[in-house]
């Protein structure tokens, strides 16, 4: 059974009977239960998978009607709430969390016949971006595990670059979809704010973060943003986007596209190796007929401060529901008095939750929002301002997803400010609401290295047409597990 | 100068759902935690649903209070730890970013005294606890989170009372606006809470919360105002401070001084997009307001000669003044307005007694009908209004299985005048010489047909008997 | 500069017990020193917007009660209460 196919070959291949659904699901778990020992993506495997898989080859068989995923098997981030599952959020805090409804997203590719493998860690609460933060251990990257997989969602990227499911969704607040796709070698989309419905989406930071699928294929992207996309009436967030088709014309191509290269983001601080990647990407792009061009977009030198300010502020309020009265661990009430109970139980939050939730309490308070969370929301605004400006002149924008290589496990776990850097390149879509997306590009070493491609508010579908055009330039070696 | 100012809680309870979720805005039948779902137990993943009846009829209070409504509303969070709060921070309003509550400053006439509105906000109430347990070690705290998420309006005035006289008369004002406006029943438990902070001549303002309700509020200003005089008589200093209504004693206890300011970090709901209202829509509501009490009460007077004092009473009570509206003509109206405010009162006086009423209003338009063309008597229609009420019976039915029909055949009636005037020769006499006193047999006359005879008739027949 | 004693009362406000004060306060200072980058943006005039949605478009006023009963999968107690710490 080859498990290295994309997920529209899955389909493909499905439909006209090379394949069966429990077949290639069954492989897939093998597979899991095989390797991931060695990289730990997985915090749960779904035990009713095959079982799953069966059934919708039953439908095929009898000629009913099969949902467009034909029981693909995806994995999901575990802080997306499945029904009946355990939903953690890679928190001890969660350990017994067993979320008693569907998020929108689930319930869509419920529908579709996909087929969920398991849930895949991240770190703690999405916060961080190396999975290293996981209450549970880190995950490995497979193109080297002495590495880190990126994070938030690296047990995400590292299930789909490991051939451990075909596809999988990770949420992205400030990068965690893009950033494990760079270190991964996968594809991962960040959308426009609004346009995949957040409710069952466990909250970071509500205001800036969605949902966003990870492939290996832009064309998968889009037909999963197919599946996923719409208004939802229980997220008075999500925009209209009128039924848009993202795969249909998704090989226009991007001649006579303008693009800007966005100067903040291959200064001071990036590695070499990337740089040049960055500059190869841009020659083949002129390549395919686009234009390209300097563009700057001064707020972004102070997009990571406001980012973690607005990110901390959120977060300190969106996880102080944690209390245990309601759901939680076992640890009796007796005895204690309301406060002292609550800062005992929350204890079990890591470090690196506490350390943001702290700053959570302190930037938006009474003495110090002045400072920082006001002066935070205006660089939002004005950043917003420059991002809408620059998309008056270019079509994209071009930067790579993250500065660096990937690096190793424990290297800059003890270095707030050093991670802080890792994301300047990806924060300008989560504040703007802009879409972006990140592409396997090159490999360095060994590592892998993406490309970040940016769009204008709502203009998913041209976002995925250039980056599908950049992505046939591209032939990369496969993962070395 | 005492000064007092009110921050009055409301629930809107004529909606059909909580503010952000599909359950159940009545929460009172339900056993113990059955009207909740993931939203309102604010469980991980769950994210607001406004309801958009509830900004229309928390915009229709600030209009009815006239304040200023913005196009644009949004949503903060109040954040604070507390057992009744599912996700530890409360989603309201509050004017940091400009007016964006739903009203803004207002005013409304108590009297001849005017109070400022300070501002109108929306929000969700908390769940209710239950303490349990008598020793202090065992002791713990239930929780029940049906009332959690039910809307809640808020209406803070301006220190603008001078005594808790003027403090009644508003929360009257404000319970038959409330009511009238379709936007909540004040007389459910719970409905209406409130704080209060209270101030004396020279003194700190002392804050009240946990009041139950109006009536108990009236109470606790009451209470703060002679507690604080009486210090302030024996040269005590009154400390700045919020004390605790303590409903069962009726008295204001002192809060246990906090450890530190409360620091609610109050920015801006992410999952809740500034909702435009707009002119249209402001326009739209203002068409679709219920007539305003005083209005009412106007045209009560004006329309149908209905006295000042009975169109007041009439006007301020909706289910009055609905009745009213849906029974009478043009030329019964006052005798409805008249059976309404004298004779129904006492038997619908409270909301049980008005839910178990059978009373249609094809029944009071019947009454009066029968009333003015002397078919029946006053006393008779007061009894036969009781037996409506219980059973709801058709008034004719009643009148025939009663015997309440007026006595207005004339030989009948004769009989009886002839027989009163054998009985009584010294007030025949007295009648005779003083046509006031003739009152006197009309009302033996009454005695002996159980206050049937036909009023009018009898008078015009025992004058012609008389001479 | 953020104090020590600030940190301490930033915890307790969040509900948060602070084991291994030391490394943590440096931490958390390193943070926010670098959040002070900021005061440079040049933002002070900006405003503070969001985006906006008509009020036709929430949710209608329907009562639908949740297809489970929710209180089974919580902590509850005595079958239906839920039980928190006592309250001073």
């Amino acid at each position: 059974m080859n498990l290295k196919i994309s997920a529209l070959e899955y389909i493909d291949q499905v439909k006209n009977g090379q394949i069966s659904a429990e077949e290639f699901v069954s492989a897939t778990i093998d597979r899991i239960k095989k390797i991931d020992g060695k990289l730990h993506a997985f915090l749960q495997i779904n035990p009713d998978a095959v079982e799953q898989a069966r059934k919708v080859d039953k439908k095929i068989k009898l000629g009913e009607k099969v949902g467009a995923c034909f029981g693909m098997p995806i994995s999901i981030k575990d802080n997306i709430c499945i029904k009946n599952s355990k939903t953690t959020c890679a928190s001890k805090m969660l350990e017994n969390f067993i979320a008693p409804y569907d998020a929108t997203v689930i319930s869509k590719l419920k529908q579709q016949d996909a087929i969920f493998v398991g849930k895949v860690n991240m770190d703690e609460f999405a916060m961080g971006l190396t999975t290293e933060f996981s209450a549970y251990g880190p995950s490995k990257n497979p193109w080297n595990t002495d590495y880190v997989p990126g994070g938030s969602s690296g047990g995400s990227a590292v299930s789909v670059s490991a051939f451990e499911c075909v596809a999988s969704l990770g949420s992205d607040t400030g990068g965690s979809v893009r950033n494990p796709a760079s270190f991964c070698s996968t594809v991962g989309y960040k959308p426009t704010y609004g346009l995949i419905s957040r409710y069952g989406l466990i909250s970071y930071a509500n205001s800036i973060e969605q949902i966003g699928p990870m492939t290996r294929t832009v064309k998968d992207t889009a037909f999963l943003l197919n599946i996923l996309c719409g208004l939802d009436t229980n997220d008075n967030t999500t925009i209209d986007n009128g039924n848009q088709d993202y795969l249909s014309e998704i090989d226009s191509g991007i001649e006579g596209k303008k693009i800007g290269i966005i100067q903040e983001m291959i200064g001071e601080g990036i590695d070499s190796q990337v740089l040049s990647a960055t500059k190869d990407a841009i020659s083949k792009l002129e390549g395919l007929g686009a234009i390209c061009d300097n563009v700057s977009i001064d707020m972004v030198k102070y997009s990571v401060a406001s980012y973690y300010t607005i990110t901390a502020t959120e977060a300190g309020s969106n996880l102080a529901r944690y209390d245990n009265i309601r759901y939680g661990y076992e640890f009796p009430v007796e005895g204690y008095e309301f406060n002292s109970y609550i800062s005992k139980v929350r204890s079990k939050f890591g470090p690196e939750v506490i350390r943001r939730m702290i700053l959570g309490g302190f930037v938006p308070s009474a003495g110090h929002a002045g400072k920082y969370f006001l002066k935070a929301l205006k660089v939002k605004s004005k950043l917003t301002k420059e991002v809408n400006q620059a998309f008056k002149k270019y079509d994209f924008l071009i930067a790579p997803t993250v500065p660096v290589l990937p690096f190793k496990i424990g290297e800059k776990i003890n270095d707030p400010v050093a991670l802080f850097l890792v994301d300047i390149n990806t924060v300008m879509s989560n504040l703007s609401g802009t879409p972006s997306i990140s592409i396997p590009y090159a490999i360095s070493n060994g590592l892998p290295i993406g490309m970040q491609l940016l769009a204008k508010h709502r203009d998913d579908k041209s976002l995925l047409q250039a980056a599908r055009a950049l992505e046939t330039t591209v032939q990369l070696p496969e993962v070395p597990i | 100068m005492t000064k007092i100012g009110l921050e009055i809680h409301c629930q809107l309870t004529k909606l059909e759902s909580k503010l952000f979720c599909s359950c159940k805005a009545n929460y009172r039948e339900h056993e113990i935690n059955s009207n909740i779902c993931p939203v309102c137990m604010g469980l991980p993943g769950t994210l607001p649903r406004i309801n958009q009846k509830a900004i229309e009829k928390a915009t229709l209070i600030a209009m009815a209070l006239n304040c200023s409504t913005p196009d644009k509303i949004a949503f903060f969070r109040k954040n604070y730890f507390y057992p009744d709060l599912p996700k530890n921070f409360q989603i309201t309003q509050l004017n940091i970013y400009g007016d964006t509550s739903v009203g803004g400053s207002g005013m409304i006439m108590v009297g001849d005294k005017q109070i400022r509105i300070t501002r109108i906000q929306l929000e969700e109430d908390p769940g209710r606890l239950i303490y349990e347990g008598s020793s202090s070690k065992n002791q713990t705290t239930l929780v029940d989170y049906n009332r959690a998420g039910v809307a809640l309006v808020e209406i803070v005035t301006e220190p603008d009372f001078e005594n808790p006289k003027q403090v009644r008369e508003f929360l009257n004002i404000l319970s038959d606006l409330l009511e009238n406006l379709n936007v909540a029943d004040p007389s459910l438990e719970g409905a209406m809470r409130a704080d209060a902070n209270v101030s004396i001549e020279g003194g700190n303002k002392v804050e009240i919360k946990n009041i139950g309700s109006f009536h108990d509020l009236e109470k606790a200003v009451h209470f703060e105002i002679t507690r604080q005089e009486s210090l302030h008589s024996r040269d005590i200093p009154i400390a700045q401070e919020t004390r605790h209504w303590d409903d069962k004693r009726k008295i204001t206890i002192s809060s246990r001084s906090k450890e530190e300011e409360l620091d609610y970090r109050y920015f801006l709901e992410g999952d809740i997009p500034w909702i435009t209202i707009g002119k249209e829509i402001h326009q739209r509501l203002k068409l679709e307001m219920p007539e305003s009490i005083s209005s009412k009460k106007e045209r009560y007077v004006s329309s149908y000669n209905i006295p000042e004092q009975v169109a007041m009473v009439l006007s301020s009570d909706k289910f009055y003044s609905d009745l009213f509206d849906k029974s009478h003509t043009k030329n019964n109206a006052k005798e409805v307005a008249n059976i309404i405010t004298t004779d129904l009162m006492g038997l619908v006086d409270t909301r049980e007694k008005r839910e178990r009423s059978k009373l249609l209003p094809s029944h009071l338009n019947d009454l009066a009908d029968l009333i003015q063309s002397g078919k029946l008597t006053r006393t008779s229609a007061k009894n036969a209004l009781y037996e409506i009420v219980k059973s709801g019976k058709e008034l004719s039915q009643i009148i025939s299985e009663m015997d309440l029909g007026n006595v207005s055949d004339k030989n009948q009636l004769l009989t009886i005048i002839k027989q009163v005037i054998s009985e009584e020769p010294q007030a025949v006499e007295q009648a005779k010489s003083n046509p006031q006193t003739v009152n006197f047999l009309v009302g033996k006359i009454m005695q002996k047909t159980k206050g049937k005879a036909d009023p009018k008739l009898t008078l015009v027949l025992l004058k012609k008997e008389l001479g | 500069m953020v104090t020590e004693d600030e940190i301490e009362q930033v915890a307790k406000l969040m509900k948060i017990e602070v084991y291994d004060h030391k490394e943590f306060v440096e931490k958390v200072h390193v943070m926010l020193n670098y959040f002070e980058i900021l005061d440079s943006a040049g933002v002070e005039d900006e405003e503070i917007t969001m985006r906006d949605v008509s009020l036709s478009s929430l949710r209608e006023d329907k009562h639908i009660p949740f297809e489970d009963n929710l209180i089974e999968k919580l902590n509850n107690y005595k079958g239906s209460y839920i039980r928190a710490p006592k309250m001073v």
